[in-house]
């Protein structure tokens, strides 16, 4: 699983790419951590190359979410797959993240 | 018995026609003062000890006692209220209507060590305040006892089963008493807590019916406001939530106001039948997808996002309702393929047989 973080067009951008299940959470939060600093700026989590997404790894999305709606940012996900769209579908967190 | 034991019954003979008026008195203003503050009690029962009891305490520990006076409990009343919260209610009344020798009154509830269980009970010994009864009737105590029908019920059981018994009781049942005790502690705050949410429930659902009944309370976003305060869906989601131990992350419904509309609600009569009459089926489809997953996280939004699918379904809107459904609440535009799994999944479900 790996994570990068970017600044394009003044939003900090998250790019997830591979399975972000139970184990690869602890490592990905620590990845995500910049993101607290997200005052002013919008954040995009890129899931175009994220394969699988777990319990662990929906909470870290809200985590991210919860920090950024503080600041008055507005976080959007973007590339999602049908499985994954899928399990935000049967959570019923689609209502709660906005989609590009 | 000794002399001295003899002495005390004859005060005591002496004193019958006194407890019986102070007896018929203190029952008249509990039961008055209950009635005045709305509280209902399963029971107020009271009784003049029997010479026969009277004696068998005196032959036990007469010397305690130097005067008839010095027996609190000649009368006893006991208040058996329903919530253990009345229980403080009534004790709170009890001070208002009576002098209580404080020093004397005892909370059995707090003598209890945090990992012991069992008799529960508050006791307080009272006398009529001077000038509210003729002087020998306000000098004569009297014992109020106030518990919960629980723990009248645990008291009732474990006297006539324990101390009444004319052999030792084992540890492993006197175990089992303590356990029971503690059970009936829990079921008594559940009760209470249990009460204190209907209450809040009715005034919610009170005030919303005082501007109209349900039916006549148009769906607007002031009134799906007041009535999400309500909770409706609580009970859905913990159901749903129960197939995989999740945990519930807060939401906000406003979002759905636009669907529900669009769904021909017009009223929040519409949405509290959609709520009771479909809450079944939006079970059946929530759980056939999630009881094939591990995913122990929901949203406060997935007991309302199901029985709007559900509805749709029924409606027999197939996939482009579905849809449209999916891109209102987010995600717009990538949601066909999803909107058909559903459909697929839909359709092995009884509601869509």
């Amino acid at each position: 699983m790996n994570t990068k973080i970017t600044e394009q067009n003044n939003e900090l951008v998250a790019q997830f790419e591979g399975r972000l299940d139970t184990a690869a959470a602890p490592q990905t939060e620590k990845e995500l951590a910049p993101l607290a600093d997200c005052a002013g700026k919008n954040i995009v989590l890129d899931c175009n190359a994220l394969e699988y997404i777990s319990s662990s790894g929906l909470r870290l999305f809200l985590g991210v979410l919860k920090g950024a709606k503080a600041k008055g940012s507005h976080v959007y996900i973007t590339g999602m797959n049908d499985d994954i769209r899928n399990v935000f579908n049967m959570t019923g967190l689609t209502n709660l993240f906005e989609f590009r | 018995m000794d002399a001295h034991g003899e002495r005390l019954l004859a005060q005591y003979r002496e004193r019958l026609p006194r407890l019986e008026e102070l007896r018929s008195r203190v029952e008249g203003l509990i039961g008055h003062a209950l009635q005045q503050q709305g509280v209902d009690v399963s029971s107020l029962e009271s009784r003049i000890k029997t010479e026969h009891s009277l004696a068998g305490k005196l032959e036990r520990k007469g010397s305690k006692y130097s005067d008839i006076g010095d027996i609190t409990d000649l009368l006893g009343v006991r208040v058996i209220t329903f919530y253990t919260d009345d229980v403080d209610k009534v004790a709170a009344m009890m001070a208002r209507c009576f002098d209580v020798d404080w020093g004397n009154s005892v909370d059995k509830r707090k003598l209890h060590e945090l990992d012991s269980f069992g008799y529960n009970s508050l006791h307080y010994i009272c006398r009529l305040p001077q000038g509210t009864a003729p002087e020998e009737l306000c000098a004569i105590p009297f014992e109020v006892q106030m518990r919960t029908v629980l723990q009248h019920l645990w008291a009732t059981i474990n006297h006539d089963t324990g101390y009444k018994s004319d052999v030792q009781i084992p540890r492993y049942y006197m175990r089992q008493f303590s356990r029971i005790a503690g059970m009936l502690e829990l079921v008594d705050d559940e009760f209470s807590r249990l009460r204190t949410s209907l209450a809040d429930y009715r005034r919610q659902m009170l005030s919303l019916v005082a501007s109209g009944r349900l039916d006549e309370v148009e769906l607007t976003a002031d009134s799906w406001h007041s009535y999400l305060e309500t909770h409706p869906f609580d009970r859905l989601n913990h159901r749903i939530a129960a197939v995989n131990q999740a945990e519930i992350f807060p939401a906000q419904l406003e979002g759905y106001l636009p669907v529900l509309r669009q769904l021909g609600m017009k009223t929040l009569g519409d949405v509290q039948r959609l709520l009771e009459q479909e809450s079944d089926d939006a079970y059946l489809l929530a759980v056939s997808d999630l009881a094939v997953t591990d995913l122990d996280i929901l949203s406060e939004s997935i007991g309302l996002q199901n029985l709007c699918l559900v509805h749709v379904l029924k409606m027999g809107g197939g996939r482009a309702a579905v849809e449209y459904i999916l891109d209102t609440l987010g995600g717009s535009g990538s949601n066909t393929a999803l909107a058909e799994a559903i459909l697929q999944r839909a359709s092995t479900l009884p509601f869509m047989q």
